[in-house]
């Protein structure tokens, strides 16, 4: 064996993955999370598909490839990835292990450096230049144009579709922005379905919100099993907004708690795990620093878009919003172990009342384009990872106009 | 006492050093990887193609910012030699250097005041 | 004055840095794995195996990009670095002793600027040019207070001649004297490397940023590179501040390394506790606590300097 293929060997070791969930696939995103922590050091995330050897798609339970992503999102990310790479997708959370061992399999084989994708994909073609009839053309591409900006000034504007598979991201979120420097201009929230959108099959409710609206469906649920799921739920959005605020290890403090409530660890376990991180998060002062005043959501106007939840609880900015999170999953992470049965009352997920005219998303998604206008990129990314629309929950709602 | 000369060779011959060891890396590269070139990407923001170009003239909020830095950049320039002559120099030398940055720095506060440090 | 080292410690140190960048970046991957149980500390080779991946996968290109212009800005990064280590005397004899040692490791290390903000606008791709411009920013912030920093080591040892810097040093540590200037210095050398709590130009919120679109060998030289900049930053700090190679019992080289190894051990603990400074909030910071603090050390240490005659 010479040094090539020793060195090539150890390369095809290590796994780096660009996740891409599709709406309605939380669960399968969790078990994929799950399975690439259980599988070591070797394992990591790819933050854009230079970084990346290996895509996973994480698809909805019963959805075909790629569920209600844009048909051609897959693609198009695979031919950024650059060789030697591997691909699966995973349509059901009992498929996140299995395609995460093939895509170990397909590096490790090595096909990836020897005859690479298929040739003639999708990503292939070149496109024409759709921005415009009569602007110049560089490599298929028009050059900025020039546009007012928020200060009075005329100046070059890059418009950019922000998702669907940013890390820490929304599922399937596309959120339209016009930049001008690093300032988010205008911003517009791309309705969910595509051309891809299934609507929902009746059992796949939106993971997040599962408890509740199984016992208004009149199925019998421990408020234990209700208060291990709000618990889950506000530690995967804070882990997500500590994710974008760049301190990674709180963020995989609040991924492991997560999953082990998700697990069915027992509050003498789970309690003082979520209390340290809640106490670690509210103790940094430069934590607050950086997101205070970001993105303000005064009551009124929360309740004036029908913001419900921790959102309409926090009643203020960004960090007032990011501060509900450890405080109430501390509180259901108290009760996991009740036995007691779910009352039949109005069912309230973790982002608010399920039983309204909107699913609470919904008003988080409007509530968005007036904060992100103005906003720098990054404080942008910060106010969406604050108010984390759910995805999943707009499934339901956009299928019927579709 | 060492010739100019001297002191910097080693300077020159460590530049070529990293140079080579890029060089070589990419050359490792080369000979370790197989397969056909990629065909050139659209650059990335979560999957959709970009509109445009990003090449374009970027509107940074922070101008103001590099205004002021500039003219205290200038004065370190200032600062260096000044090191070696303080004792010689003697008290005339800080409190010429001091009232000097004091003048700086009331423009700095001056300067925040307006809001140039504050952009987003 | 110091002596310098032979000819041979050219080649000597690019390794060295390279070894203690890779240490780091092993530590660094320890310290993240240490809440994941048992056998966290295998995760120490974890960089060089990560290295050989970057090595392996193919180098690509962005559409239109101006590759070689990100290319000579990723090609800076460890240049940077390794020039300005030149300086440091490793044990107590560097590779070279410029009569402007702390100027030139300033100007060295101001490399970054042009290297970071290359390597964000070639790859003509939105989120790496805003990663690029990042790093302008936190340059303008940074920068100064490392300055006077720099200076104010000078300014005890009345000279630019690093080797006077330690020999300056040989009764009482700058450190104990200059606890601003010191702390400045650290927090400037995770700045100058884009790394830990100043890594917002490589931000996750970017997709990576200036580093977004670089795969292959020019992804591992810029990845690289900033841990070899972080190294240099902080193995500057111990002739600077921390009283060179002198120390009892072991030898110069040694405590060189013991004393280099601490100062990065602090700024790994620094990455652990503080989240990604965005510059539009530290800008204040920099300008209106940091640089008058460092100007009042540099007075006091002016004001002994007088009293010396």
């Amino acid at each position: 064996m010479g040094l090539r293929t020793a060195l090539r060997r150890i390369a095809a070791t290590r796994v780096a993955v660009l996740l891409v969930t599709a709406p309605g696939a939380t669960a399968v995103r969790l078990a994929v999370e799950a399975g690439v922590r259980r599988r070591g050091p070797a394992w990591g995330w790819a933050e854009s598909p230079a970084a990346a050897n290996a895509l996973l798609v994480a698809a909805g339970p019963g959805h075909q490839a790629g569920g209600t992503l844009p048909d051609s999102l897959p693609g198009r990310l695979w031919d950024l990835l650059p060789h030697p790479k591997a691909r699966a997708t995973a349509a059901g959370e009992d498929e996140a292990g299995p395609a995460l061992d093939s895509l170990a399999e397909a590096l490790a084989a090595g096909p990836g450096w020897r005859s690479g994708s298929a040739p003639g994909g999708p990503g292939r073609q070149a496109r024409k230049g759709a921005g415009g009839q009569d602007t110049e053309l560089v490599a298929g591409l028009p050059m900025a144009e020039r546009g007012d900006d928020r200060d009075g000034l005329r100046l070059d504007v890059l418009h950019l579709p922000l998702g669907p598979a940013l890390p820490d991201w929304p599922a399937g979120l596309v959120v339209d922005v016009a930049l001008q420097g690093d300032v988010v201009q205008e911003a517009r929230v791309r309705p969910l379905s595509g051309p891809g959108a299934l609507p929902p099959s009746g059992d796949a409710l939106p993971y997040w919100d599962e408890p509740w609206l199984r016992a208004a469906h009149g199925e019998s649920v421990s408020e234990g099993a209700a208060h291990r799921r709000r618990c889950a739920a506000h530690l995967d959005s804070l882990g997500r907004m500590l994710g974008v605020a760049g301190w990674p290890g709180p963020a995989d403090r609040a991924r492991r708690l997560r999953d082990a409530a998700l697990r069915g660890a027992p509050a003498g376990v789970l309690l003082p795990g979520v209390q340290a991180l809640r106490r670690r998060v509210e103790r940094s002062r430069t934590l607050r620093g950086l997101v205070r005043g970001l993105g303000p959501l005064p009551a009124a106007r929360a309740r004036e878009l029908g913001v419900d939840g921790p959102a309409l609880a926090a009643a203020g900015d960004a960090y007032d919003r990011l501060l509900r999170w450890p405080t109430e999953a501390e509180r259901s992470a108290a009760g996991v172990d009740s036995t007691a049965l779910l009352a039949d009352r109005r069912p309230v997920g973790p982002r608010g009342r399920l039983d309204g005219p909107r699913p609470p998303s919904r008003a988080l998604l409007d509530a968005l384009p007036p904060l992100l206008a103005g906003a720098e990129l990054a404080a942008a990314r910060l106010i969406v990872a604050s108010l984390d629309p759910d995805p999943d929950e707009l499934l339901g709602e956009e299928a019927p106009h579709g | 006492m060492m010739s100019p000369m001297s002191v910097w060779e080693p300077v020159l011959v460590l530049l070529g050093v990293v140079s080579g060891g890029v060089a070589a890396l990419h050359g490792l590269g080369a000979w370790l990887r197989t397969g056909r070139a990629l065909p050139d990407a659209g650059a990335f923001s979560g999957g959709l193609p970009p509109r445009e170009h990003a090449f374009s003239r970027f509107h940074v909020r922070w101008y103001p910012v590099t205004m002021i830095f500039l003219a205290f950049d200038m004065e370190m320039l200032f600062m260096y030699p000044w090191v070696r002559v303080v004792r010689t120099m003697g008290v005339p030398a800080v409190v010429e250097m001091f009232l000097f940055l004091a003048v700086l720095l009331t423009a700095v506060v001056y300067a925040w005041r307006e809001g140039a440090l504050r952009w987003a | 004055m110091a002596e310098t080292a032979p000819l041979w410690a050219v080649v000597v140190l690019p390794l060295a840095l390279v070894v203690l960048a890779g240490v780091a970046a092993g530590a660094d991957a320890v310290l993240s794995a240490a809440h994941g149980g048992a056998g966290a500390w295998r995760r120490a080779a974890d960089p060089w195996r990560e290295a050989v991946r970057l090595l392996v996968q193919q180098p690509r290109r962005t559409r239109a990009a101006d590759r070689w212009l990100g290319r000579i800005g990723i090609g800076l990064v460890p240049v940077a670095a390794v020039l300005a280590a030149a300086v440091v005397p490793w044990g107590l004899r560097p590779v070279t002793d410029p009569a402007v040692g702390v100027v030139w490791f300033n100007a060295m290390e101001a490399l970054a600027w042009a290297a970071v903000w290359l390597a964000g606008w070639g790859p003509n791709s939105a989120f790496s040019l805003v990663g690029g411009y990042r790093f302008l920013a936190q340059g303008l912030a940074y920068e100064l207070p490392h300055m006077l920093a720099l200076t104010t080591a000078a300014l005890g040892a009345e000279s630019l001649r690093v080797g006077a810097v330690v020999a300056a040093q040989r009764g009482l540590w700058f450190v104990v004297w200059m606890p601003v200037a010191f702390a400045v210095h650290l927090l400037s050398a995770a700045a100058l490397a884009f790394w830990g709590p100043f890594a917002h130009p490589l931000g996750r919120d970017v997709a990576g940023g200036a580093a977004a679109e670089w795969s292959g060998p020019d992804r591992l030289v810029l990845l690289a590179g900033r841990w070899l900049l972080l190294a240099a930053g902080a193995a500057f700090a111990v002739p600077l501040f921390l009283g060179g190679g002198h120390g009892p019992l072991l030898p110069a080289w040694l405590w060189t390394v013991v004393k280099t190894a601490a100062v990065l051990a602090a700024l790994l603990g620094l990455r652990h506790l503080v989240p990604t400074v965005r510059m539009d909030r530290y800008m204040e910071v920099a300008w209106l606590v940091l640089v008058p603090l460092t100007l009042l050390q540099a007075l006091v240490v002016a004001v002994v300097v007088l009293g010396r005659r």
